[in-house]
């Protein structure tokens, strides 16, 4: 009798937890899945009924006999993305592994307030912080500007409306979901190791390949993983920097439900990048499993 | 002969307000093949001087030399010195037999060799099937023999322990003293081991040196450092002592603070002057009539293979006295007994304070 008590008391306390997951996570992924499967509205929105139209429309166009074709240009778009956002990842780490080390190695109160100027960007709008850029970017913008004063340059570089200015801008505003988790795993990480290391002929370069970076994995994987999907679907840096002809998913989806009211194929796409996402992290744990289970302490 | 590592007034202060001045003009000469122990107190410089040595911190003044070799201002990486430290230190995410092979990689032998010598090496200390685990899956005893393995395994010319037995258990602790005495026979490398223990620095070591608020204070043999130490220090912190002020009345004679007079060595000092006396505890000897020091047992400490008998003398003053129990484990007085102590003058020992 208790024991049935018990077990209906533990699933009372678990009940705030699922309705939470269950409202802001399963419903709203439930309902994209519908939408995906509809056909267009009019004036957006769907059509209640059956249609893999969306689907379809991924990888093939009807052209002008009403035949289905291959149309590899959101193939392109879907590798475009996923390749900047490797290229963002890339970046993030190179700019934030050093950072994060840095203040790991700080004394405990001044770690704090490092980590509070880390989170400062994130106080101001993101779209402003990403229009700055322009400013910085554009023909007359600060960097052509500073270059051709300095006579490096006679005319100015193209360098917004770039894969590169959007990798850039990826890169500036996810930095801190990099610095952060592998961050935490320095902060734990014995820093007697180090001196072992050093002690066993290691120079600090030799240190930090055989011992910081192995034991700082688990961060630099959680951080690769909290820019790689944002970086995926995002559309305010591709948008803004990106111009019109470097798309990206993210900017697509939203196109999608603004000006091209196509509900089902947002729809669609969306789930693709989830569907990609979900692939990346389930290669990953398994990867993760057969390496005994990540790294122990 | 060169010495295996040589200090000069070697120097290390911190700064700050005030500085800290963790080692002062220490000179010191460690033999070739010798087993050296660093014994004093936390914060008496000891593991300071072990860091300047293994190089993780620059000395801010004097000479630290390497079998003649000046070696002040080398980085650890470039001194064929290896530790085993305190915490053991293991890679957590490299098996035991990377752990121990990790020194002879980054030296470029060949992967063969490192794992060759690295198996000998957990032969040697008797972990030989242990080298697929993680460290995390041994227990501390073994984790300490690995750190050993991994410490020798290079062949390093001097190595050094810092409280390696610190975080074991009694039985383990001491049975990994005979077994660092066998090691260092076999391997015939010079160690030096970093201690705040001194029955272990006794047991183990073939010089000790007492180190004392960043001073040396004595450097001997364990039998010299606790029967003649040459000063309070040494004398309180190795062993136990019953220290006496005492009035020197000439030749063997002295006269304590309570009034009492006793017989101890012949000295220098001025008839009429301070100075103070000692003896071991287990060399006084409880009788219950005699000549010596009367007393009565105020208190009585049962050590299982000795007792120690707190006397309270009857000029005033105490004093303790260790002695084995009699051969049918009774006790030879019990509390409030009148008792003489009587103290054999080849004991007593003077000491400058």
């Amino acid at each position: 009798m208790t024991s049935l008590r018990e077990t209906l008391r533990s699933h009372l306390a678990l009940i705030p937890a699922t309705a939470t997951i269950t409202i802001f996570m399963v419903l709203p992924i439930l309902i994209i899945l519908v939408y995906s499967f509809l056909a267009p509205g009019d004036y957006g929105g769907g059509k209640p009924e059956f249609s893999t139209n969306a689907y379809q429309r991924l990888l093939f166009q009807r052209d002008l006999f009403d035949q289905m074709v291959f149309d590899p240009a959101y193939l392109k778009i879907a590798f475009r993305s996923v390749w900047i956002a490797v290229v963002s990842v890339v970046g993030c780490l190179l700019l934030g592994f050093p950072v994060a080390y840095y203040i790991a190695c700080q004394p405990e109160e001044r770690r704090n307030i490092f980590l509070l100027l880390i989170t400062i960007p994130f106080w101001t709008n993101l779209l402003v912080r990403t229009y700055c850029w322009i400013l910085v970017l554009r023909d007359t913008g600060l960097v052509n500007v500073g270059l051709m004063r300095m006579g490096l340059i006679d005319e100015p570089l193209t360098l917004l409306y770039t894969e590169g200015a959007v990798a850039l801008g990826l890169i500036y505003t996810y930095v801190p979901f990099m610095v952060l988790p592998i961050y935490a795993s320095l902060e734990r990480m014995d820093r007697r190791l180090i001196e072992a290391a050093r002690d066993l002929y290691s120079n600090r370069w030799v240190a930090l390949r055989y011992v910081v970076i192995p034991l700082a994995m688990p961060g630099i994987i959680a951080g690769a993983i909290l820019v790689f999907i944002p970086a995926l679907g995002a559309f305010i840096a591709p948008d803004l920097l990106g111009g019109g002809k470097n798309l990206m998913l993210g900017s697509l989806v939203q196109l999608q439900f603004s000006s091209a009211r196509n509900w089902p194929f947002g729809s669609a796409l969306a789930m693709v990048i989830m569907a990609m996402v979900l692939m990346c992290l389930f290669f990953y744990a398994r990867s993760a499993k057969k390496n005994g289970g990540g790294i122990k302490h | 002969m060169t010495s295996a590592i040589g200090l000069s007034g070697l120097q290390k202060t911190y700064p700050g307000a005030p500085p800290v001045r963790a080692l002062r003009n220490a000179d010191l000469a460690i033999n070739d093949n010798e087993f050296f122990t660093l014994l004093g107190p936390s914060g008496c410089g000891k593991t300071t001087l072990l860091r300047l040595m293994a190089g993780f911190e620059v000395p801010t003044g004097g000479k630290l030399t390497l079998f003649g070799e000046d070696i002040a201002h080398l980085p650890p990486e470039k001194r064929p010195i290896n530790t085993v430290f305190q915490h053991y230190s293991l890679f957590p995410h490299m098996t035991v037999l990377e752990n121990v092979a990790f020194g002879l990689k980054r030296l470029h032998k060949s992967d063969a060799e490192a794992k060759q010598v690295a198996q000998q090496m957990l032969d040697l200390v008797h972990l030989a099937d242990f080298g697929d685990r993680k460290p995390g899956q041994l227990s501390g005893g073994q984790q300490q023999r690995v750190a050993l393995a991994r410490a020798l395994a290079p062949q390093p010319r001097v190595l050094l322990l810092d409280e390696p037995l610190s975080a074991l258990d009694l039985k383990l602790r001491q049975s990994m003293r005979a077994e660092l005495k066998r090691l260092q026979r076999e391997t015939g490398i010079t160690f030096v081991f970093v201690t705040h223990d001194q029955e272990e620095a006794l047991a183990m070591s073939d010089r000790i040196a007492v180190m004392s608020q960043g001073e040396i204070q004595q450097v001997g043999d364990p039998a010299t450092i606790y029967e003649f130490p040459e000063n309070r220090f040494v004398a309180e912190f190795i062993g136990d002592a019953d220290f006496f002020e005492a009035e020197v009345l000439g030749g063997t004679e002295y006269k304590l603070s309570n009034g009492a007079l006793l017989t101890g060595p012949r000295t220098e000092a001025a008839i009429g002057s301070q100075v103070t006396l000692f003896f071991r505890p287990e060399k006084a000897e409880l009788k219950q009539s005699g000549s010596g020091l009367p007393g009565q047992v105020s208190e009585i400490l049962y050590l299982g293979n000795s007792t120690d008998y707190v006397v309270d003398l009857a000029q005033g003053g105490a004093l303790t006295v260790r002695s084995e129990n009699h051969k049918d484990g009774t006790a030879l007085a019990d509390v409030g007994a009148d008792v003489v102590v009587e103290i054999d003058p080849a004991a007593v020992r003077v000491v400058t304070t």
